[in-house]
Parts: structure tokens; C-alpha cells; sequence
């Protein structure tokens, strides 16, 4: 009962579509450009996406910043507010962008270093800072210290060796240029001034590192040394080190303002061009679903037509027994067919142009996927989905009032 | 299915003890071709009017009799049902009322029981493909398919066909219209159409059939031959019919006849 193949060549005699040929086109033609519209500002967003989280991934590794509070001329001379109470970190860390939130923990007594050998004679006062070993990118065995241990163990920021290379090293004659190897065979004394006199370590250098700016110690050398040799109480932060797996990350941006936070780091400077990305994508996107929109009650409208055009004839058809099942289902089959190569013709479409971006851009050295996202082709079948609901329930609505 | 239509046999048809058990054996033998078929035979329908009034005739019916409107009816199986309506009486309005194309009448009008309000239109089109099938006055055939399609697009709409292409040929063939079935049906003459729209009728299986003047436009010889085949089809379905006619003068066989 209720097939509608055995009266199917009937019906389309008796049904005829309510619209013209070349009206029909041009809808559909409409139609298909808004769907591209809104499907390709989709996989444009999730494209620049990808760029961006396609950078984290090849190196592996979340972005960690560095945040601390601004320096104003209003309170440059209060250097109690520099510090984070635990509070501000507590929030700091309940963020959604933030992953991890590490103190970053400074001496509290002076530190002077100073060289072993004659023939490579230096002296600086100095400080030091740790932060918890998660937030360090260097894998030694070296990095570790232990009451009674001599030796410490120091990374020192990659520019340092750097700036001492090509600047220092070539502006004095005596001075010779040190590989990282060698730098990390020199001994280094020294010395911390405390009340009860003066304590003596030696430091080498285990690596250096882009994550943190700073001169850094094992935490347990720092708690030990504070504890020790501290000529004050010890207080909370002045920086930290946030751990992020996106720095671009808009609302990140403006946590910071929001706090006069600062960050030393130039990675969110990339939320600049999302939020730009992110305008365009969603004007684009708003303009193309506008479209839809209309396109879609265009269709509607097309469907309504060729019901009231045939109307007479479904009624007929209805008084003799044709089932609301089999008169839906020959109206449906002249529509759906049509959104179906729609849905083909747009992904196509988007699938060259994706190629092509891929293309483009790999001779940039920037990589993003030469296929359509996965929810670009959720979308497309979503809307097919959803264009399917309109029409059934518009032909369902006009054949019970026929 | 088949002890569904016992129980309904049981339960609802008034036959006495006598016709209950042939009534027993035509659903048995019915029940075993369903079985063999897949087709739902509908046997036993009842069709029954309770104090209908159409409301465009409420006027004209205070002051005349009519053995059909403001009384009760309860038609049963295989009844041979004759209306005789002269012009104005309401005979097409009544056929409509059957045929639930109207509801603009005081009272009821139940199939087997159901209020024909009630029906959904998914189980109205499943009962005007199996259990009633009509002949309108003004016959209601597509004018740009063929007589041969008017006809095919009905036996079709059920997924398995009740009759063959073969039998719509002999039909045709009876009734003197097979040398017109590929015409259009508006090149046809009204008699060719009144043919064809009583072949259309009788293609699907049924247990009424209800016919509004269907021999208006055929010579005797023709009534004779269409009367034959829808007694005929009538037999073979174990079906009953309801007829509208100006005067009576049928060549069908009733067994109740009303004046409208």
C-alpha cells in the first residue's frame, strides 16, 4: 500500500511544477550561491583555525607567556601592587584559555657571580629565578639540587649567549666566541651575601631557553636559598608563567587588559588578525545565511506553487484514494533531488577551492588540510537535513488544507 | 488479520445464526485468498447514517418526506442498496456524504463504526483504495491522461493491484471502450467516460460500492453489460453498493430500496 513507484508516471502528468523553467533555474542558481556563501566562510574560519593550532602542533608544545603587572607612572613607586596575591592567580588559572599557572619565584639576597679563571675574568651582580619544573623546556638530569649540593644548576635565556657572542665576544679582542658546550663546561662562582657572612656555590650552565626570559634555578635551590639566606620575609610573586595552548586566544587578550596585565610575549599579537579573520568570516557568513534564508522560502514558495498550480488535480487525486504519504512523496522527489546536486555542486565547488588554498598557501609555508572539514560537510548535510524538515512539513501543511 | 475480521464478524454483523456460519465461510475463504495474496480483504463494513441533514437542505426537508434524511440507516454487507432521487432531492450531495467529501450535515455518518470525522486522512485513503470504491455523477477523470491511465493510475495506487492489465482490457472490451483507452479523456464522448470511470471503480477490491447516476449517459444495451459487470464484481468481493437514480429504473439487482 502506499507506493508511490507504480503511479509515479501518473502523477508526474497530473502534477505539473507550479513555476517556469527559467525562474526555477535562477532560484536554484540563487540557492546554490548562498550555500557556497555560507559553506565556504565556514571552512575559511575553520581554516585560519587551523593555521593557528597547526603552528602549536609542529612545535609540539603549548605557548607559555609570561604575565606580570604593568608598570604606570601613577604606580611606579608602590612596589607592593607588583605582586599577584593568590587570589589573581587563583583566577588567572580558572580561565579558559589558561591550562597551567606556575609562580615564578625570585632570590631575596643578593647574588654576585663572578668567573673562576683569569684568562675569562667577569663579575655581575646577578638574580635568579624558578619556576616549577613543568614549565621548563630543558630535559637534563643536571636540572636537580639537593641540600648540601655545591653545584647549581642555571638556565640562562638563549639571547644571552647570543647578545655575548655577537656582540660582546666581537667588540673585545681577548674575548673568545663560546658554543653552548662550551659555556656549559665553565664554572661559575657565587656568592650570596647573607647576615651570617657569605655562602659560596658553583653554577654551570645546564641550557638555555626561549620560554623565559630570566636566569633560572631549580625550585628547590630557591626555596632552600630564600629560606636560608633570605634577608626578608618571603613574598608573593611578581610574575608568572602562564601556560596556554592558544595565545592568540581573544579572550586572553582581553583578560589582560581588562587586569593591566602585561605579557612579554608577542604570540597574542595573532588575536589581532583572528578577531579580523573571525569579522569577515562571520559578516560573510551572515550575509550568506541571509541568502539561505531567502532562498529557502524562495523554494517554499516554489512548492506552495506548484500545489495550488495543480491543486484541482491533487484534490481529485486525494478523493480517489492517493495516500497523504504518496502525494508528499512524488512532491518531495521533485524537489529533494534538486537540493541533493545542490549539496554535490557546492562541495565540489568548495573542494577545488580548498585545493587551491592549500596550494597557495603551502608555497608560504603555511599548511592547511587540502580536504573539507569534517563540519563543513556536517554543515551540508545539516542544511540538506533541515531543508528536508522545511519542505515535508510545508507540503504536509498544504495538502491537509487541500 | 483473518481473526481480526472473525472477531468483527462476531461482534458486529447482526446476521441470524444461518447466514452467520456463510458469513463464517466467505470470511474463512476470503481470509485464506488474503493469505495467499497479501491483500486486506475489507469484508463486512457497515455503513451507517444516523439522522443526517445536510444543511443547505434543512429547509426543504421540513416540509417533505425522505426515507434516507433525518432517519437512521445501518446498511450491512453485500446489501443491494437503490436510492431513488428526482432531481434536487440531494442525490449527489448524499453520495458525497458517503464518500466523505462533506461534512456540512447534522448528525453522523460512521463507517464500521467510525465517525467519518474521526478518520485520519491516512486511514481514509487506505479505505478508498481497499474497501469503497465510487462512480461520481460528473465521473472525475483526469481530462489530459488517457482512459487507459485514468484507470492504471487507480489500480496502481495500491501496491499490489487487485485486477491485471488484462482484466481492464476485458472490461473494456464488454464495454465497447477498448478502441478508446488511448484517446485523452476529454476527446472522449461522455458515455466512453462514464465507461471508463465505472472500469476505474471496479479495478480495486471493495466491500461498497457507491455509484451517483453511473448509467446516466449508456444505451440499454451498454447498462445492461456495465450492470452485469458490477454485479459481477460485486459477487466476487462479496461486496455490497448503494445506486442513485432518477427513477428506478435499474437493471441491477436490490434488495433495499429508499426514496430520497
Amino acid at each position: 500500500m502506499n507506493s508511490i513507484g507504480n503511479i509515479k508516471p501518473f502523477l508526474q502528468k497530473v502534477i505539473r511544477s507550479g513555476v517556469g523553467r527559467w525562474r526555477f533555474f535562477a532560484a536554484t542558481l540563487g540557492l546554490l550561491v548562498a550555500l557556497v556563501i555560507i559553506l565556504l566562510s565556514l571552512q575559511l574560519y575553520l581554516n585560519f583555525n587551523q593555521l593557528l593550532h597547526g603552528k602549536a602542533n609542529e612545535s609540539e608544545t603549548a605557548e607559555f607567556l609570561v604575565i606580570s603587572k604593568e608598570v604606570t607612572a601613577e604606580n611606579q613607586s608602590k612596589k607592593n601592587e607588583s605582586y599577584f596575591l593568590p587570589e589573581e592567580i587563583a583566577l588567572l588559572g580558572k580561565q579558559p584559555f589558561a591550562d597551567r599557572v606556575g609562580e615564578i619565584s625570585s632570590t631575596n639576597f643578593i647574588v654576585t657571580i663572578s668567573s673562576f679563571s683569569n684568562a675569562f675574568p667577569f663579575y655581575t651582580d646577578a638574580y635568579f629565578e624558578s619556576v616549577p619544573d613543568e614549565f621548563i623546556d630543558i630535559k637534563t638530569e643536571d636540572w636537580s639540587w639537593k641540600q648540601g649540593q655545591v653545584n647549581i644548576p642555571v638556565i640562562i635565556p638563549s639571547f644571552f649567549l647570543e647578545l655575548y657572542n655577537t656582540g660582546m665576544a666581537m667588540s673585545q679582542e681577548n674575548l673568545p666566541r663560546l658554543s653552548l658546550e662550551a659555556l656549559q663546561a665553565i664554572p661559575l662562582r657565587v656568592n650570596i651575601k647573607h647576615s651570617g657572612g657569605t655562602a659560596e656555590f658553583v653554577a654551570h650552565v645546564a641550557g638555555t631557553t626561549d620560554r623565559l626570559n630570566s636566569v633560572l634555578v631549580p625550585e628547590a635551590f630557591m626555596q632552600y636559598a630564600n629560606k636560608a639566606y633570605g634577608y626578608q620575609e618571603s613574598k608573593p610573586p611578581t610574575r608568572l608563567v602562564l601556560k596556554t595552548l592558544d595565545a592568540a586566544d581573544p579572550a586572553l587578550q582581553s583578560f589582560l587588559v581588562a587586569n593591566s596585565y602585561t605579557t612579554n610575549s608577542d604570540k597574542t599579537k595573532l588575536n589581532k588578525a583572528r578577531i579580523i579573520v573571525n569579522w569577515i568570516a562571520g559578516v560573510v557568513g551572515i550575509i550568506g545565511l541571509i541568502m539561505l534564508l531567502f532562498g529557502m522560502l524562495v523554494f517554499t514558495l516554489f512548492i506552495q506553487l506548484t500545489i495550488a498550480a495543480s491543486r484541482m488535480d491533487i484534490v481529485l487525486l486525494q478523493t480517489l484514494g492517493a495516500s497523504p504519504r504518496q502525494l508528499s512523496g512524488y512532491l518531495m522527489g521533485m524537489f529533494m533531488p534538486v537540493y541533493g546536486a545542490m549539496v554535490m555542486i557546492a562541495l565540489l565547488v568548495l573542494s577545488v577551492l580548498q585545493y587551491g588554498i592549500h596550494q597557495l598557501l603551502l608555497q608560504k609555508q603555511l599548511l592547511v588540510s587540502p580536504w573539507l572539514s569534517v563540519y563543513t560537510l556536517a554543515a551540508a548535510a545539516l542544511w540538506l537535513l533541515l531543508i528536508w524538515f522545511v519542505n515535508k512539513r510545508t507540503i504536509t501543511n498544504y495538502l491537509k488544507a487541500g | 488479520m483473518p481473526q481480526k475480521i472473525l472477531l468483527r464478524l462476531n461482534n458486529n454483523n447482526p446476521c441470524n445464526n444461518k447466514t452467520n456460519a456463510i458469513c463464517k465461510r466467505v470470511a474463512l475463504c476470503f481470509s485464506i485468498h488474503q493469505l495467499t495474496t497479501g491483500l486486506i480483504f475489507p469484508l463486512f463494513m457497515q455503513l451507517h447514517l444516523q439522522h443526517i441533514i445536510p444543511f443547505p437542505l434543512r429547509d426543504r426537508l421540513a416540509s417533505r418526506h425522505s426515507d434516507i434524511w433525518g432517519r437512521e440507516m445501518l446498511w450491512s454487507a453485500g446489501d443491494k442498496v437503490q436510492i431513488i432521487a428526482p432531481s434536487g432531492t440531494g442525490k449527489t450531495t448524499l453520495v458525497h456524504v458517503l464518500w466523505n467529501l462533506r461534512h456540512d450535515y447534522a448528525g453522523t455518518m460512521q463507517y464500521d463504526g467510525t465517525e467519518v470525522r474521526q478518520i485520519s486522512p491516512v486511514r481514509l485513503a487506505e479505505m478508498r483504495q481497499q474497501e469503497l470504491a465510487v462512480v461520481f455523477q460528473d465521473l472525475r477523470l483526469f481530462p489530459k491522461l488517457t482512459g487507459r491511465e485514468n484507470i492504471e493510475l487507480k489500480r496502481n495506487m495500491s501496491r499490489k493491484p487487485f485486477c491485471s492489465s488484462r482484466d481492464v482490457e476485458h472490461m473494456a472490451e464488454r464495454l465497447g471502450v477498448a478502441n478508446v483507452l488511448h484517446q485523452t479523456a476529454n476527446t472522449c464522448s461522455y458515455g466512453e467516460q462514464q465507461r471508463i470511470a465505472i472500469i476505474r471503480a471496479l479495478v480495486q477490491p471493495f466491500s461498497w460500492l457507491i455509484m451517483d447516476e453511473p448509467f446516466s449517459h449508456l444505451d440499454k444495451q451498454n447498462t445492461a453489460i456495465a450492470s452485469q459487470l458490477i454485479t459481477e464484481a460485486c459477487h466476487a468481493r462479496g461486496a455490497g453498493f448503494v445506486l442513485t437514480d432518477l427513477d428506478g429504473n435499474t437493471t441491477l439487482i436490490c434488495n433495499k430500496t429508499f426514496q430520497l
